[in-house]
């Protein structure tokens, strides 16, 4: 079952990539598709796992360590002020338990642009 | 979305016809300059990452990245080869940043004395 | 002049942040017990060496029915029997550990001969060498066995690690291994008070984060993640290289010394190893 489970997780993922591929250079004048490709890179747990401690639209068993991603646009005034809280959480904050996204790396430059436009539609 | 996905397909096409020529090009030339670049951006990486392991700061994947990059280097494959020890080059830079940034002692504010 | 402004400030950040290096390790301790009773007031005191299944209620329904038929149990045998078998000249562990084999209770102390945080996996290797036997490897395999028979023997004695007031070294062992744990490492860049301390009990994905305090009391553990039994060191290892730090050696010194100033939050709990984790 979880077999199962697995395989079409794997192939699910495999068509998600694919199609990434696929439409990348078309993407980047498709914002649709940057707020999709921001969540799959967001929920991806070598990439954003931001599900780890924050709860985030649909997405399943998310942790409970951070307050929950909602009307993100309401508390920042534009995108560059969220994209400075992903970047580096600690900058704010510096006790922060939030990994420094793109200081440190863990995601590139266009994919944390991604991030923010799929955290921006929360 | 048809038309669309049929320009993709084309792209695509083009793409892996230019990697190949490309990966062609690379295993024909013996001589080739790139080699000793990325021979140079690997030695700066392994620099970097011994200095962020002295002070204890060092990453989790920064060797493997280095030796990925010397993989690759060694087939030919320099785009791989450079983008990997640029990457573990600034592993190695963060991480003795990191450590140099975590120098004192700073007990949390939530711990009360 | 410069000097004195930057001087203040810097006095003033420290101050800002709370005490810092000057707390003792009674100190310390104190402050982490305050910590986890906030934090936790309906935990009893002796349950922390529970560790998560403390605070985690679900988890610990699941834990209760593994214990009814510990997974570690083969392991214990077969350190017995290590325990029993002499070595090739004829002497064997007792000969080592007089007071053995319950003696998990002694470790790790300080030991002044050596200057160096002595723990009960190097003294297992000593006792070996000293008798022409190949040491254990440090984190899987055989030393687990010994260890959980020790550990299983040991059950019920009180933790109490002692920082002697009569060598310097050993206060700086243990401020060490308080640097240690409160260092941000990684890619991922947490400290281990991070998730033990400052978010514990919260869970991460599908994690519930256990408190620190409790830690050390139930090792070797048999870990289903592992499928056998690992020691204090391996889980060690697998905290530094999850949050994608390069982990440190199994009984270096820096973990030798993160052993010894964890294990003092653990003073006065009863051990109960070997223990049983997810
Ligand atoms: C290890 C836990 C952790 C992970 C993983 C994490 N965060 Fe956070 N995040 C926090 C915490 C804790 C806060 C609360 C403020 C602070 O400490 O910076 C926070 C705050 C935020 C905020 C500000 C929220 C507000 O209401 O102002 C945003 C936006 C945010 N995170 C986005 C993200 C995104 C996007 C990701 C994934 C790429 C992510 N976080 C991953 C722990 C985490
Ligand atoms: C990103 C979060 C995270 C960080 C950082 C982290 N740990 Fe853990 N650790 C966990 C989780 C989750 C568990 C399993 C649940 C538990 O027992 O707390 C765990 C378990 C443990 C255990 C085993 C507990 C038991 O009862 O068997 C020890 C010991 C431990 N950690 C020590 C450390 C040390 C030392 C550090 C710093 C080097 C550290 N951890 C850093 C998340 C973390």
């Amino acid at each position: 079952m979880t077999r199962i489970k697995s395989m079409i997780g794997t192939a699910a993922g495999l068509t998600v990539l694919l199609a990434g591929t696929l439409a990348q250079p078309v993407a980047a004048a498709d914002g649709v598709s940057a707020v999709t490709e921001g969540k799959v890179l967001s929920e991806d747990r070598k990439k954003g796992n931001c599900l780890a401690c924050h709860m985030m639209g649909d997405g399943a068993y998310p942790g409970n360590i951070a307050p929950p991603l909602v009307a993100m646009q309401s508390r920042y005034p534009n995108k560059e002020k969220l994209r400075a809280q992903i970047w580096d959480a600690t900058a704010n904050n510096p006790d922060s338990p939030m990994p420094p996204f793109g200081k440190h790396r863990i995601v590139s430059d266009e994919e944390l642009d991604k991030i923010v436009e799929y955290v921006w539609t929360l | 979305m048809q038309k669309r996905s049929i320009i993709s397909t084309l792209l695509l096409a083009l793409l892996l016809a230019l990697g190949s020529t490309a990966l062609l090009a690379d295993s024909h030339g013996g001589a080739d300059p790139r080699a000793g670049q990325v021979e140079q951006a690997i030695n700066d990486a392994e620099a970097a990452r011994e200095k962020a392991g002295s002070v204890d700061g060092e990453w989790r994947d920064t060797a493997k990245m280095i030796e990925s990059a010397r993989k690759a280097l060694a087939a030919g494959e320099y785009d791989k080869a450079m983008k990997l020890a640029r990457e573990a080059h600034q592993q190695g830079v963060l991480g003795y940043e990191q450590a140099m940034s975590q120098q004192e002692l700073r007990i949390p504010s939530y711990l009360k004395y | 002049m410069k000097k004195i402004l930057l001087t203040c400030a810097a006095l003033i950040l420290t101050a800002g942040f709370g005490t810092a290096t000057a707390s003792t390790p009674e100190e310390d301790k104190a402050a982490w017990d305050r910590f986890y009773q906030q934090r936790f007031p309906n935990v009893p005191e002796e349950d922390y060496n529970n560790g998560v299944y403390t605070i985690d209620k679900v988890g610990r329904e699941n834990w209760e029915a593994i214990e009814e038929f510990p997974p570690y149990e083969p392991f214990i045998d077969a350190g017995r029997e290590m325990w029993e078998t002499p070595f090739a000249n004829g002497k064997g562990y007792r000969d080592c550990f007089p007071n053995g084999p319950a003696i998990a209770g002694n470790y790790p102390h300080w030991d002044k001969e050596t200057g160096m945080v002595m723990t009960l996996p190097l003294a297992v290797n000593n006792c070996l060498e000293a008798n022409g036997e190949k040491p254990l490897k440090y984190k899987k395999g055989p030393i687990n066995n010994i260890l959980s028979y020790i550990a299983f023997e040991s059950r019920g004695q009180v933790v109490n690690v002692e920082i002697p007031g009569d060598d310097p070294r050993a206060l700086e062992a243990y401020e060490e291994g308080k640097k240690f744990y409160f260092t941000r490492r990684g890619q991922l860049n947490f400290s281990c008070a991070h998730c033990h301390l400052q978010t514990v009990g919260m869970v991460l994905r599908t994690e519930t984060l256990g408190p620190a305090k409790g830690h050390p009391t139930h090792f070797p553990v048999y870990r289903s993640k592992w499928g056998t039994v690992g020691t204090l060191h391996r889980r060690f290892t697998g905290c530094n290289k999850q949050v994608r730090a390069k982990p440190f050696k199994a009984q270096g010194k820096e973990y030798r010394n993160l052993e010894y100033f964890l294990t003092h939050k653990s003073n006065g709990l009863e051990l109960n190893g070997p223990g049983a984790r997810k």
